[in-house]
């Protein structure tokens, strides 16, 4: 092996690299949904469960006030396409649910993606590693 | 491919189908014949005169239905929350609604013809009007004077240089000469990555060093391509956001040097109506021919993939749908709406 093909694989191992970063920010950005959903799931549960509809309410810069929950039965939900409709607070958590079980899927998928781009540049890597002992062998200048 | 949204679909027509039918039995029925005796020779039957029987079948099966709006008005709201779930954006899902409506709504169906084929058919030619003609490159190129020469543009991450050389190697593979214009001179990494992507499919490219003139480096592809009488110049350019002005009049400036024929906006279609808003914002400021969706084989939903045509009213070209050069597929409104509504 060369040190042109030997560059040429550096290359390639680059950009799989590349790729498997796009891919491991994807499964980050479904994990954090995935979480804020379950979130909402438990907010909305305890909301029907707290005894005078009082929540903890979240206003940014880790300060949070106590809220009362004027109508805990109603709740605004963005379905999708930047629209937001109003359903009941069990209906958006069985859309919540079903949005769960959507990113899981998808999560499943990059995973299986990523484990794809992981064995290539695995690959690559062996043989890189093995056109290195070969030029180290006959002694060729590797700089 | 667009699984989540098959799955609803399938849903949406079911209701469609038991909302209809629900209707039809809640209409008065003719009275039903006495049972007589089955003649066994059919064919001495079908030149007999005919009898009560044969009268009381035309009058069942020939009379017609009408669906009311009545009678699909819930179904056709949860046709809508299923688009807006799947996130197609707002005016298709209005546009798909009012299509599926017309094309129910008043229609005068035989008893004897099938409820589900009505709705199929008013399902699909919703879709189809939404999803557009889609954009033939292929025809395109062979009508025009060559060298072709397509401007890729987009936000960063996309997969827009993978793109190029997948387009690059479909061309190939076509019969037709490619030249790829190594635009993109601002990220670090990025001339080596097309360079890898060229020499793999076996594609000439043309490249200046990082951080020189994207302008400079496509107007040398173009002047390449006409001396060496290719085909078609495939300009990469860097990834920007539309509300950056310093990059988009980059872009401006690029247009005016290399004078592209075809300006090609690329977009990930799990970004949904994201990607959707972006390709409008991109469309109003340095304009857009046709639009290429990656990733389609991680989207579940297909609402980009079935609003961006009708929403910003350019064709979509191709579908990205994996890793390998060979999974680029030109994007076919007739067997996309097949593969949504098959197996229903």
């Amino acid at each position: 092996m060369d040190q042109r093909e030997l560059m040429t694989l550096q290359n390639y191992l680059q950009e799989y690299g590349q790729q498997a970063e796009i891919f491991v920010q994807q499964m980050q950005m479904l994990e954090n949904g995935r979480l804020e959903a379950h979130a909402a799931i438990e907010s909305l549960e305890d909301m029907l469960t707290s005894e005078d509809g009082t929540v903890l309410l979240q206003i940014g810069g880790g300060a949070s006030v106590r809220a009362k929950v004027v109508e805990p039965e109603k709740v605004l939900i963005a379905i999708g396409a930047e629209v937001v409709v109003e359903r009941t607070n069990k209906d958006a958590i069985e859309f919540l649910k079903e949005r769960i079980m959507e990113m899981e899927a998808s999560q499943k998928k990059v995973a299986e993606t990523l484990d794809r781009l992981r064995a290539q540049m695995n690959e690559i890597n062996k043989r890189i590693e093995s056109g290195y002992q070969q030029a180290m062998a006959s002694g060729q200048d590797l700089d | 491919m667009f699984g989540g949204l098959r799955e609803k679909l399938r849903a949406a027509r079911n209701r469609l189908n038991s909302s209809i039918r629900a209707a039809e039995t809640a209409e008065p029925q003719a009275p039903s014949p006495a049972p007589l005796p089955v003649p066994e020779n059919g064919a001495a039957a079908a030149s007999a005169p005919p009898t009560f029987v044969d009268k009381v079948r035309v009058l069942i099966t020939e009379r017609e239905l009408i669906v009311s709006g009545k009678d699909v008005a819930d179904a056709l709201s949860e046709l809508e929350m299923t688009l807006l779930e799947s996130d197609v954006a707002l005016p298709a899902t209005d546009a798909i609604i009012a299509s599926v409506e017309s094309n129910l709504v008043g229609k005068h169906r035989k008893i004897g013809e099938s409820v589900d084929a009505l709705v199929e058919h008013a399902l699909k030619s919703a879709l189809l009007d939404v999803l557009g003609q889609g954009f033939d490159l292929k025809e395109y190129i062979l009508t025009h004077e060559r060298p072709v020469k397509i401007l890729f543009t987009g936000v960063n991450g996309t997969g827009k240089t993978t793109t190029v050389a997948k387009i690059g190697s479909y061309l190939k593979k076509e019969g037709f000469s490619v030249v790829i214009g190594a635009g993109d001179t601002y990220r670090a990494g990025a001339i080596e990555q097309i360079g890898v992507h060229a020499e793999r499919i076996g594609i000439r490219i043309i490249q200046h060093k990082e951080g020189a003139d994207p302008s400079a480096v496509l107007f040398d592809a173009v002047q390449y391509a006409g001396s060496h009488k290719i085909d078609v110049v495939l300009a990469d350019t860097a990834g920007r956001f539309h509300n950056k002005a310093n990059l988009m009049s980059q872009l401006e400036k690029i247009k005016r040097v290399m004078k592209p024929d075809l300006v090609v906006y690329v977009d990930e279609a799990v970004a949904g109506n994201d990607a959707v808003t972006r390709a409008a914002e991109f469309d109003k400021t340095v304009g857009a021919d046709a639009v290429v969706l990656t990733k389609a084989d991680m989207d579940s939903r297909g609402g980009a993939a079935i609003s961006i045509a009708h929403t910003i009213g350019k064709p979509l070209m191709f579908l990205g749908v994996g890793q390998s050069y060979d999974d680029i597929v030109p994007f076919e409104p007739e067997k996309v709406v097949d593969e949504l509504l098959g197996g229903a």
